[in-house]
């Protein structure tokens, strides 16, 4: 009773579990604009992933696989549904998830035919691949209750459905090694275990193969998806868009945010984006994203571009940022290749490229 | 036909010996807006004064449609035709507006109603939308900027200036408010407006002069202005000449994360100000007046409260607090050294040993029932020798010492509680320059033994000086970082007004 009671006042008062605050970029996510400034070396019409085999960058664009010949770009293959997740396996082979609900390995790029296929009916959005230990592939569903393509929706319905997902190459067998988790997007091993990101929860989660897990990095201001092994030890971690204090407010008022999702367009709604500026129709921040005219970098974002530097350990280094004012926003995929890390910006639909030792040079000066 | 309204030449005023203004020339042409822009002490207050009659000059002349004037009081300038329009207004809250028109104006017998009927045709003259009934302290900012220009002009005022006119309003009001002004302009009224916003005098004005350390650097039309050209004569100073001109080549590296401010809320100088302090590091919070930096602090500090209703969080040491009175942040660590000492800062006519040995009593819980007089002695005589108090003994009282020594007794009754966290505001205000040189070294030094230190200055050269990171805020958040290696004064500045 005392509980209920407080959790009223909480809520009446802001304050408690019922506070609406979004930490803010600072210490190691001391905002730049390097992301920004980064070189764009292709433009796709509806990019959602890459993968490196350590020379050759694939990305997945629709339902093709491009493949980057120094800044040109030629299609591996073609399927007949998106392509929603794309890893290269240890042993030079591709893996691919279709639309979300099935997932295809093959044993090199251009092979013709799938070496091995997941179509599991519990599959249902599966935004990530990676290859796990023992010849495995891990993959992380991100909701059981939307398709891939309706992330908005689930984390307006405040989804906690995703999985992580061992795929078992040779025996064809597919186990759960997590669920019930607040949108699951983005996976990469780590020795033994497996870090998750965990977007609705702003966080990122180390899972042990018996299915324990711990939280390695919690409260991020921004809504974290990909992960990928950085040259020097440690990770790469995407963000798609950063968190605000009105869409934390309309995932607190339920009522309100059935109503907006049964008469506005979801174009519009107050929920994250992966680009903007694009229309009046679009809910400002309280006014704040222009002042006199002038979009403030400083402004609270509609739409985000971050890419976080972590350690071994999962703490974040530095961070990569193309602020509000930018363009280089909805930052789905980053991977390094042959010194470079190249960055998937969704919201543009553009290829990034930014030297890795000019990164933690300019970070330095 | 002479075209100058107002025209001050080589005016200088000092306080206590220090130049505020000196020899500024400054002319206001009829029916121009005129904005005046610079840092905070760069003299725009004192200039406005003068011709408002606030205060007199010490040297220079000042003259009125060519004729030469020293009002020496509002009520002398406001007969010669000048108004001026304070940030902070001078309205009466509980009277009318009908009745704070007239102010001063009363006959021995008033008839309300008669005050009533020509403040509304007064007000509706002017197309004011401000009813005469209401009560002033119940009006939003911008009406009562209404009712202050319709005194104004109502006192038949042919210059109106304007100090911070926008500070307070909304984007909305702000419209509204240059719709005013140039309406009065058309009336053949001059303006003159400080402004710290520089879009608003780039869209506003006619002229602009830009005013730094006290000296006129520049006065052109608006129209040759942009607005890097007005930061660059803002901050142009040659910074080889002033005590602060060695440029950071190496900056410490972040501790752990002591304090983060989510969201937090103070109506009406913080708005949703969020930032984080880390310890063995000089976080340097820059700003201009208003920009809510010092109530930011002083709600983590407990000084202050912040918003009952959604306020925000302070996070010390990864856990949520929440200071109603400074007792319990004292424990917890943090010490606020204040800007405005004689106020908030010691008991004046307490020895200096006293002082500092009640910042230790402020540590203990519950106080102490017995006080010792020898602890007293040794705890002041120990930081008196550690930050070189100049004093002729422990029982010399804080009032007879100078600004810069009464300053290291304050910071010594804060360094006495031993904290983690140590927010000073504005260290080195009315301070002398030998003073100021051991207030940043002892400064450094805290953030050397690893402390949290936050240092908040209005002074650019001091926070570039002394921080290792730097935090501007604006309109009551912080809305850029900076490491000391990037920053420039421009950087800073262009942030802190935008």
């Amino acid at each position: 009773m005392i509980a209920a009671l407080r959790d009223f006042v909480d809520r009446f008062l802001g304050r408690g579990d019922a506070t609406i605050t979004v930490p803010s970029f600072d210490g190691a996510l001391k905002p730049n604009q390097i992301l920004e400034k980064a070189e764009t070396i292709a433009q796709f019409e509806a990019p959602e992933d890459l993968a490196t085999d350590g020379t050759v960058l694939y990305i997945a664009d629709g339902p093709a696989i491009l493949r980057l010949n120094a800044s040109a770009t030629s299609e591996v293959r073609r399927f007949d549904r998106t392509v929603t997740a794309l890893c290269c396996l240890p042993d030079g082979g591709l893996a691919v998830a279709l639309d979300g609900r099935e997932v295809q390995v093959f044993a090199t790029p251009s092979s013709t035919s799938a070496t091995a296929t997941f179509s599991d009916p519990a599959i249902n959005a599966i935004n990530t691949l990676s290859p796990g230990p023992h010849g495995t592939l891990i993959a992380t569903d991100g909701s059981t209750a939307r398709p891939w393509q309706q992330w908005v929706h689930d984390l307006m319905e405040r989804g906690r459905s995703g999985k992580v997902l061992t795929l078992d190459i040779a025996g064809g067998r597919v186990r759960t090694l997590a669920a019930g988790l607040h949108y699951a997007f983005g996976v990469c091993a780590a020795g033994e275990a497996v870090l998750v990101s965990e977007s609705w929860r702003h966080r990122i989660i180390a899972i042990a193969p018996d299915g324990s897990w711990r939280t390695v990095l919690d409260n991020l201001p921004v809504y974290p998806s990909r992960l990928s092994p950085a040259a020097g030890g440690g990770f790469w971690l995407t963000a798609f868009t950063a968190r605000t204090q009105l869409v934390e407010f309309v995932l607190r008022e339920s009522a309100y945010r059935r109503r907006m999702m049964n008469e506005i367009d979801p174009e519009y709604w107050i929920a994250p984006k992966l680009k903007s500026g694009q229309s009046f129709l679009e809910p400002m921040q309280g006014a704040h994203i222009k002042t006199m005219g002038v979009v403030k970098p400083w402004a609270p974002p509609r739409s985000y571009g971050l890419i976080i530097r972590l350690n071994a350990d999962g703490l974040p280094l530095y961070a990569l940022h193309s602020r509000v004012d930018g363009v280089n926003h909805g930052i789905v995929a980053a991977v390094e290749m042959n010194g470079s890390l190249y960055a998937l910006a969704k919201g543009p639909g553009r290829l990034l490229r930014m030297p890795s030792a000019g990164i933690e040079q300019e970070l330095r000066a | 036909m002479n075209d100058i309204v107002l025209a001050l030449r080589n005016a200088t005023k000092l306080y206590a010996g220090v130049a505020a203004i000196e020899n500024v020339d400054f002319e206001l042409r009829r029916g121009e807006i005129h904005a005046l822009v610079g840092e905070n002490g760069a003299g725009k207050s004192t200039l406005t004064k003068v011709m408002a009659g606030v205060v007199t000059l010490s040297s220079g002349t000042m003259q009125v449609n060519g004729v030469d004037a020293a009002p020496r009081t509002p009520l002398e300038a406001r007969h010669l035709g000048i108004a001026m329009v304070f940030q902070e207004n001078s309205l009466v809250p509980t009277m009318t507006v009908a009745q704070n028109l007239f102010l001063g104006q009363e006959r021995f017998y008033n008839r309300l109603r008669g005050i009533y009927i020509a403040a509304q045709q007064f007000l509706q003259s002017l197309n004011f939308d401000v009813t005469p009934t209401a009560t002033v302290g119940l009006l939003g900012a911008a009406k009562k900027q209404m009712v202050e220009i319709a005194r104004a002009v109502l006192h038949q005022a042919k210059v109106i200036i304007f100090d911070e006119p926008t500070a307070t309003l909304t984007p909305e009001e702000k419209k509204y408010f240059f719709d005013l002004v140039r309406d009065l302009k058309r009336r053949g009224v001059s303006i003159v407006f400080i402004s710290h916003a520089l879009e608003e005098a780039l869209i506003l004005a006619d002229r602009i002069t830009i005013l730094r350390d006290g000296k006129h650097v520049v006065t052109d039309d608006a129209a040759n202005f942009d607005r890097a050209r007005i930061v660059q004569a803002m901050v142009g100073r040659d910074l080889s000449n002033t005590l602060y001109g060695t440029r950071k080549t190496a900056v410490r590296p972040a501790g752990a994360r002591v304090l983060t401010v989510q969201n937090l809320k103070m109506a009406p100088m913080v708005k949703n100000n969020s930032l984080s302090i880390f310890a063995g590091q000089i976080t340097g919070v820059f700003g201009l007046v208003g920009a809510g930096r010092t109530e930011t602090f002083k709600v983590v500090a407990g000084v202050l409260k912040r918003d009952f209703f959604h306020g925000g969080e302070v996070i010390l040491h990864d856990k949520p607090v929440r200071y109603r009175v400074p007792a319990p942040a004292v424990r917890a660590g943090i010490a606020y050294v204040t800007e405005d000492r004689k106020v908030e800062g010691f008991y004046e006519t307490m020895s200096v040993a006293r002082n500092i040995y009640l910042g230790l009593l402020a540590k203990l819980p519950g106080g102490r029932f017995f006080l010792s007089g020898r602890e007293a002695d040794r705890v002041g005589k120990t930081w008196v020798e550690k930050l070189r108090v100049r004093s002729t003994g422990n029982d010399m009282k804080v009032v007879e010492l100078s600004g810069g020594n009464q300053q290291k007794v304050v910071i010594a009754k804060s360094l006495v509680q031993d904290p983690d966290l140590i927010i000073f505001d504005e260290p080195t205000r009315g301070v002398d320059v030998g003073a100021i040189v051991e207030i940043h070294e002892l400064i450094q030094r805290l953030a050397d033994e690893g402390k949290a230190v936050v240092v908040i200055s209005s002074y650019l050269p001091e926070i570039m000086a002394l921080s290792d990171r730097i935090l501007v805020s604006r309109q009551g958040k912080v809305v850029e970082e900076f490491s000391a290696l990037e920053a420039t004064e421009e950087k800073i500045m262009y942030a802190a007004v935008h």
